[in-house]
């Protein structure tokens, strides 16, 4: 951890407080209480549909919750729309289908919002883009497009795009769901290096080795509520309720 | 058990499979029906083909002055001849032909520049054709200021008024239309509501009902020191005309981006204009380009019912010419004529689209 980690380890990155959110009739988000510190890592599990993915991408309001309140990095989330793009700036995200730009090269898409969001100059934005993205392993790719890498690259360079604004927190989107499994292994490192060096994150994902590796703190959801919230080794060992122990049977049990 | 040692080395494909008589026999000639219809094909070809040339260049009349030069076998090409500069310049004045030529020759230089990728300074140039040009083309064909006489618009005509119209109709309909599509697709109300109706409204009235309501009712209705020149009339009519068609294209490519596109954008802090204009817009023209094109071509054709307001475009020009009575029975020879100009200018742009397209085309999809 950096120094400046250890001073503000009690800072609050991210405060839930009571979120609900519907989708027409169906309640996604029931009363969710969550906390994460500055330099905590959280990994969010559960069955599909269970709102995790919803959970994270109301933290910088891709999806907007109803009731309740979030409050990101000191500043509460509403509808102003000045407020919400403060609040992204210092939120980086991966995606699932990594959603690189497939119109910029890898290069242009680690400079274009450090250029155009926080007005950069090129030479700046595109010094460091390349330092990123060799610490994800593929600055020789810097001028290829991302349609002619594979699932693992792309994924390793969307991680250096949300890098290179230098987010206070990192949130991922099951980000190793739609790699072959020879590919996962280098995303994941990727991911435990940003880990260990103490950068705050939100993971959802299922790879539970990864959990334990990094993890303070692991949440498991379940239509839409959170059901146990623990430390990575009782989560695992002792889970106490019964939907957590099916669960966790049901992705270890092979 | 199978286990490969060794790896085979690459090889070439079977002579006779590749080539132009293995491509003649393996699509024209593969078996005895075949065969046939390609022979038949040929002939229909060779009937349709020969006559044609015939008419059009080895009988045809190139020289002269009048309808006496014309031996009537083939092409009378002397019509277009003697006509050529009215077919380009209307009832433009002779004597201010050079005013025009100015124009034409800086258009035909822009268009160059833009096209040639090697030339530098793009966005400059495309700053000068698009705030600068406009200023001195008005200017030079006009007239009114600096000792140039005026020419008023009504004397405006030929490929000149077509190109004009057909311009500014592009240039106008693509920035309204792309305003359309994405306000169509807004989530403000009044917005949404706004260019719902405006596109519906143009692309619901045929275009000759537009451009008799701008040249006859609009007069009626407005008070009679507010008129509007009518050639102004006709090119503010066309181009929302058009816009609204554009904009149901651009909205099309719009859905065709991936939501993700969106978000990635958002995600990164981008504001909506940003997320538009660098992420979203870039990717979605790329894949419009093909129905960009494709109205422009519509759009440069349908200039051609200008005629209906007196308007004498290309077309309209050429139709003019054939009632003269010295020139009487050259219509095949006229249409002729202006369907080969309308052709150059719609298939150069057909080409340049698909030239866009390959290079515009990054890899795949993610």
């Amino acid at each position: 951890m950096t120094q400046a980690a250890t001073n503000n380890a009690s800072e609050l990155m991210v405060e839930m407080r009571n979120v609900n959110k519907w989708y027409g009739d169906f309640h996604v988000l029931r009363d969710i209480y969550l906390e994460v510190k500055r330099g905590e890592r959280i990994v969010v599990c559960g069955p599909s549909g269970s709102g995790k993915s919803t959970l994270i991408r109301c933290i910088n309001h891709l999806e907007e919750h109803q009731k309740g309140e979030i409050v990101v990095g000191g500043i509460p989330l509403t509808q102003d729309v000045k407020r919400i793009e403060q609040i992204r700036r210092s939120v980086g995200m991966v995606f699932q289908h990594f959603n690189l730009f497939p119109h910029l090269s890898v290069l242009e898409n680690c400079c274009i919002a450090p250029m155009w969001v926080q007005k950069k100059p090129r030479k700046e934005a595109e010094a460091l883009a390349m330092e990123y993205l060799e610490r994800v392993r593929i600055a020789e790719q810097a001028t290829k497009y991302p349609g002619q890498l594979s699932g693992g690259q792309q994924q390793r360079v969307a991680i250096a795009r949300s890098l290179c604004m230098h987010p206070d927190v990192m949130l991922f989107d099951e980000p190793t769901s739609a790699l072959d499994p020879e590919m996962i292994k280098e995303v994941l490192d990727v991911m435990v290096e940003l880990a260990e060096e103490g950068m705050t994150m939100i993971c959802v994902t299922h790879e539970m080795g990864f959990a334990k590796k990094v993890a303070d703190r692991v949440i498991f959801m379940d239509q839409g509520q959170i059901i146990e919230e623990n430390a990575p080794e009782p989560f695992f060992n002792n889970p106490q309720s019964e939907r957590t122990q099916l669960f966790l049977s049901q992705i270890l049990g092979h | 058990m199978i286990h490969n040692k060794e790896t085979i080395p690459q090889q070439p494909a079977p002579k006779g499979t590749i080539g132009p008589i293995a491509w003649l026999r393996g699509n024209l000639f593969n078996g005895p029906i075949n065969s046939i219809f390609t022979l038949l094909g040929l002939y229909v070809l060779y009937l349709l083909v020969v006559p044609t040339v015939q008419w059009a260049f080895i009988d045809a009349d190139w020289i002269g002055d009048s309808r006496e030069d014309c031996s009537r076998v083939g092409a009378c090409w002397v019509f277009v001849n003697a006509r050529f500069s009215q077919f380009m310049y209307g009832l433009y004045p002779s004597e201010e032909y050079w005013r025009a030529n100015i124009v034409f020759a800086m258009f035909a230089g822009i268009i160059a520049w833009m096209v040639i990728p090697r030339l530098p300074f793009k966005r400059w140039m495309a700053l000068f054709a698009l705030l600068i040009f406009p200023v001195i083309s008005y200017v030079l064909l006009h007239g009114g200021y600096f000792d140039l006489p005026r020419v008023s618009t009504h004397r405006w005509g030929g490929l000149m008024l077509t190109l004009l119209l057909a311009t500014v109709g592009m240039v106008g309909a693509l920035p309204i239309g792309i305003v359309l599509a994405l306000g169509r697709r807004s989530n403000m109300p009044i917005v949404k509501t706004f260019c719902v109706i405006f596109i519906e409204f143009w692309r619901g009235v045929p275009l000759i009902t537009i451009l008799f309501m701008a040249s006859v009712m609009l007069p009626l209705f407005l008070p009679s020191e507010l008129s509007v020149d009518r050639l102004v009339r006709a090119l503010i009519g066309l181009t929302l005309f058009q816009s609204a068609y554009m904009a149901e294209v651009i909205r099309g490519g719009l859905q065709a981006i991936p939501k993700g596109q969106d978000e990635a954008a958002a995600a990164l802090g981008m504001t909506y204009w940003k997320r538009m204009g660098l992420i979203v817009m870039p990717q979605a023209l790329k894949m419009m380009i093909p129905g960009i094109v494709n109205t422009f071509i519509s759009l440069f054709k349908d200039t051609t019912l200008v005629m209906i307001i007196g308007l004498f475009d290309l077309l309209g020009i050429v139709q003019a010419a054939l009632s003269d009575s010295r020139w009487l029975g050259f219509s095949i020879e006229g249409y002729v004529f202006a369907a080969f100009v309308f052709w150059i200018f719609c298939f150069s742009m057909s080409r340049y689209s698909q030239y866009l397209e390959r290079k515009l085309n990054t890899g795949h999809k993610q």
